[in-house]
């Protein structure tokens, strides 16, 4: 009975205030109809004028007799009535809950197990907007949001390839939430996407709360500081490694998506390096590369040049140097955590002002901390300059993950140097590198495509070739179609 | 192409080159001009490299040779074969205290190098320790990745000797050279011999073209493995004798690492160019060590198979350590080496060759 399953519905829900329940008689038959939706997921309008209207004002159609069963009611909506497009009939009281509070509405007729559901998804959104994380100067201006359904839309908008796979799944046991594997097929080995489909699988949780948790959930190794996908707020980001071979994951309610599997090199790599000229780009890459080095090491240089291997200064900076440090109170190693810890701290609380208090923290970070600190004699201007460079160099790599790894290590750098000097400074740098040796991103090791090696792929690595010698797609990614090009 | 080839523990040719290059280079380079300058008279000790270059490549080819004839057997296996288990068994033990002693000297070389040119105060103790501590990281994680570290590790290296060389051009005087060919055939020889104990290393090929996905290639990658330092040592040892002289080479321990420091850089960058140069050097011989502690472990998983390999790291790293802190001093640091040296001829080259003699003289041959 219809009065029952609305009940139920209003019992299972507790009768929220934004439940919408609404019975009525179609036209001017006998058939009692009920309508259930939450009020704030869905598109009045379409309610309104595609649905009530149709219902109430144009039944029975050309005067045509009105059918008995409300079996055959059901049929006649769906087949004459409903100017909808997306409608589908379900049967169980599980898939009326979630298909309502996903935002659609269940339409019911007295009589009949037979609901249908109405595709009525209209809730208030972001609209586009740049990315404000991945911030371009030549290059699409549009982001993603935090409705998947727009995603999707922008990565189709780039990609009119038939061959684009978008596998929809749910995860969470009570959050249900929309999560979307896209690859291309033919493109991208099935290996990958099947694992990484076996991985999203394993998710088991309540919610997840967003890409970060799923990143967590399904990277290879959790105890590394690197990150072994990349996310991005940029659909100019996503299709061309979907070119790639790369998978694509997107979760509703974060305008994040993830990349995986990448390697170190993926993250010195921005769009943009494929709008300007190749020259540039290359130079610009390899700059990123040295920004990454300098951010990581060169506080650790200084306490190790500082503090052991005065010797290897040239001499007229070592007196500098030393001049510039004399009544500074504490070792090289304190007086580089002190200021570096503050830089960490001013970026963090930089992060939570508010705007228009956001000049207070230039005022005070840059002059008090920098000027004043060097007046007062508790730290040397030569330690600012370094640890306004690493500050500087670190917000010059194009990913936000990846500076914040840089970030984690430089602290273990700093502290290696402050025992061993540059001794400790290159058993750092060796253990970085037998990490990175070690560490895979969905399989693929992420020190490819240097060790283990692929000469055909440096094409596009840290230095970027002409366009159109770039014809084939990373034989890294052991894609199933190799060729860019259509000739060959 | 169709399954992850590389994420499954298998190396290629050019893992195994970079392998091998590194291996040589990160023992020898160092000492190498004095040991040779101190044998033979002027310049000729080229003629003596050259020499011992051309055998150690021939011996680096037997042993290549012995491993890929027979294709995913260890070490064990296939001396069991040709030469029945037991003397399997003492071969694998020979060559599993020779690497464990290798691994320690590398160790206790880089501490004492260290002290010398980097730090004056922190003990040798606990240089080493830190150095072993990394090596254990290494050797902890799987074994392909440590042999792909060579890829990473030497090129760095070999750009920065090349660029020392090229830097110390100025500092030719080619009279140094002069006069040549005045050394009589017993100082060649000597010096031939000093130079194939800085030219072992290539040894390593026996155990790890186990790990080749094709074995069939590894005897051309090990001899182009080997070229690399025999070439490069030849620079090292002319560029070193012009820039010294012989009578100045022999009395400095590092020759190598001294001529780094006769550099000085345009633009006056850096000072003590030789603090770099090895700090630079400790990647490469960081590699050494690591495969030598590796090759260690897998003797003894060959021996017994049902031990893990963290067991192993977990007692035979104090064991290393202990045998690195064993010598005293220099000179008893460089009688161990020099035991090493005739530990490393067995080991690399009358073993490989009687193997492989004997093999083909059975007609023993692995499948596949």
């Amino acid at each position: 009975m219809l009065t029952d399953n609305l009940q139920s519905i209003q019992q299972l829900l507790d009768s929220p205030s934004d439940l919408l329940t609404r019975t009525f008689k179609v036209g001017s038959t006998h058939h009692l109809c009920g309508i259930v939706c939450i009020k704030g997921l869905v598109d009045k309008n379409l309610l309104n004028d595609q649905l009530l209207k149709n219902l109430l004002l144009n039944l029975p159609p050309d005067n045509r007799q009105m059918p008995k069963s409300p079996e055959d009611m059901v049929s006649l909506l769906l087949a004459e009535i409903l100017t909808i497009a997306s409608v589908e009939k379900v049967s169980t009281m599980d898939e009326v809950m979630l298909a309502v509070l996903d935002g659609n509405t269940a339409l019911f007729v007295d009589g009949t197990d037979q609901v249908i559901i109405i595709s009525s998804k209209g809730w208030e959104s972001r609209a586009i907007e740049e990315p404000q994380s991945e911030a371009l100067i030549r290059g699409p201006r549009d982001g993603f949001t935090e409705d998947i359904r727009t995603n999707i839309a922008r990565i189709r908008r780039r990609l009119r390839d038939p061959n684009l796979r978008l596998y929809a799944m749910r995860i969470g046991q009570r959050g249900k939430r929309d999560v979307v594997v896209a690859y291309i097929e033919g493109v991208t080995n099935p290996d990958i996407v099947k694992e990484v489909k076996r991985r999203l699988e394993t998710v088991d949780m309540d919610d997840v709360e967003g890409s970060g948790f799923i990143e967590e959930w399904i990277a290879d190794s959790f105890l590394s500081p690197f990150p072994q996908s990349l996310s991005t707020e940029r659909p100019d980001r996503v299709s061309p490694s979907l070119l790639q071979g790369k998978v694509a994951i997107l979760v509703d309610g974060d305008p994040f998506c993830l990349v995986t599997p990448i390697t170190l090199v993926t993250s010195f790599q921005s769009p943009e390096d494929y709008s300007s000229n190749w020259i540039v780009s290359s130079l610009t890459r390899t700059l990123r590369l040295i920004a990454a080095f300098i951010a990581t090491f060169l506080p650790a240089l200084y306490i190790a040049l500082v503090e052991y291997h005065h010797g290897m200064i040239p001499s007229k900076l070592a007196f500098s140097i030393a001049g510039t440090r004399e009544g500074v109170p504490f070792p090289a190693v304190i007086e580089a955590l002190i200021m570096e810890a503050t830089l960490e701290i001013l970026r963090e609380a930089g992060i939570r002002l508010p705007k228009p208090i956001g000049q207070t923290i230039g005022i005070v970070g840059g002059l008090v901390i920098g000027e004043a600190a060097v007046a007062a004699g508790i730290v040397s201007p030569i330690m600012v300059i370094i640890v306004s460079l690493t500050a500087i160099t670190s917000f010059a790599l194009p990913t936000y993950t990846f500076a914040m790894t840089l970030r984690v290590i430089r602290f273990g750098v700093m502290m290696a140097a402050a025992f061993f000097g540059l001794y400790g400074v290159i058993l750092v740098y060796i253990m970085i590198n037998i990490h990175i040796v070690n560490l895979k991103s969905f399989g693929i090791p992420y020190s490819t495509p240097f060790a283990p090696n692929f000469p055909r792929d440096w094409k596009d690595v840290i230095l970027r070739a002409p366009i159109t010698m770039l014809d084939q797609r990373p034989q890294m990614m052991q894609t199933d179609d190799e060729n860019r090009q259509t000739n060959e | 192409m169709r399954s992850f080839e590389y994420g499954d523990g298998e190396i290629d040719s050019k893992e195994m080159m970079f392998a091998i290059s590194s291996m040589v280079i990160g023992a020898g380079v160092l000492t190498l001009p004095r040991l040779v300058a101190d044998a033979t008279e002027s310049s000729d000790g080229w003629v003596s490299i050259l020499i011992a270059g051309a055998l150690a490549i021939l011996l680096a080819w037997v042993g290549a040779k012995l491993a890929s004839r027979f294709p995913k057997m260890n070490f064990f296996t296939y001396t069991g074969l040709i030469a029945t288990k037991p003397v399997a068994m003492i071969l694998t033990w020979i060559v599993f205290g020779y690497f464990l002693v290798f691994s320690a000297y590398i160790t206790r070389g880089i501490s004492l190098i260290a002290k010398q040119y980097l730090f004056d105060e922190t003990p040798v103790e606990v240089i080493a320790l830190t150095f072993m501590l990394i090596i254990i990281y290494a050797v902890a994680g799987s074994r392909v990745s440590l042999l792909r570290l060579n890829l990473l590790f030497f090129p760095i290296v070999l750009a920065f000797i090349i660029l020392l060389l090229s830097f110390s051009a100025g500092l030719i005087e080619l009279d140094n050279l002069k006069p040549i060919f005045v050394t009589n055939w017993s100082g060649i020889m000597k010096g031939a011999r000093e130079t194939i104990f800085s030219l072992l290393g290539f040894e390593i090929a026996m155990f790890y073209i186990f790990y080749m996905n094709r074995p069939q290639k590894a005897p051309k990658a090990v001899v182009i493995g080997m070229l690399l330092p025999v070439v490069l040592y030849v620079f090292v040892y002319l560029i070193v004798i012009s820039v010294f002289s012989v009578e100045a080479t022999i009395q400095v321990m590092f020759p190598t690492i001294e001529l780094a420091k006769e550099i000085e850089l345009p633009g006056e960058f850096f000072e003590r160019l030789e603090s770099l140069f090895f700090v630079i050097w400790i990647m490469t011989i960081f590699n050494t060590g690591s495969m030598a502690f590796d090759i260690c472990i897998m003797q003894v998983n060959s021996i017994f198979k049902n031990t893990k390999k963290t067991t192993c790291i977990w007692v035979l790293s104090p064991l290393i350590y202990v045998v690195a802190m064993i010598p005293q001093d220099m000179i008893e640091f460089a009688i161990l080496g020099e035991y090493l040296s005739y530990a490393g001829l067995v080991v690399a080259g009358v073993m490989p060759c009687s193997l492989f003699i004997t093999a083909m003289i059975r007609g023993v041959k692995g499948h596949g």
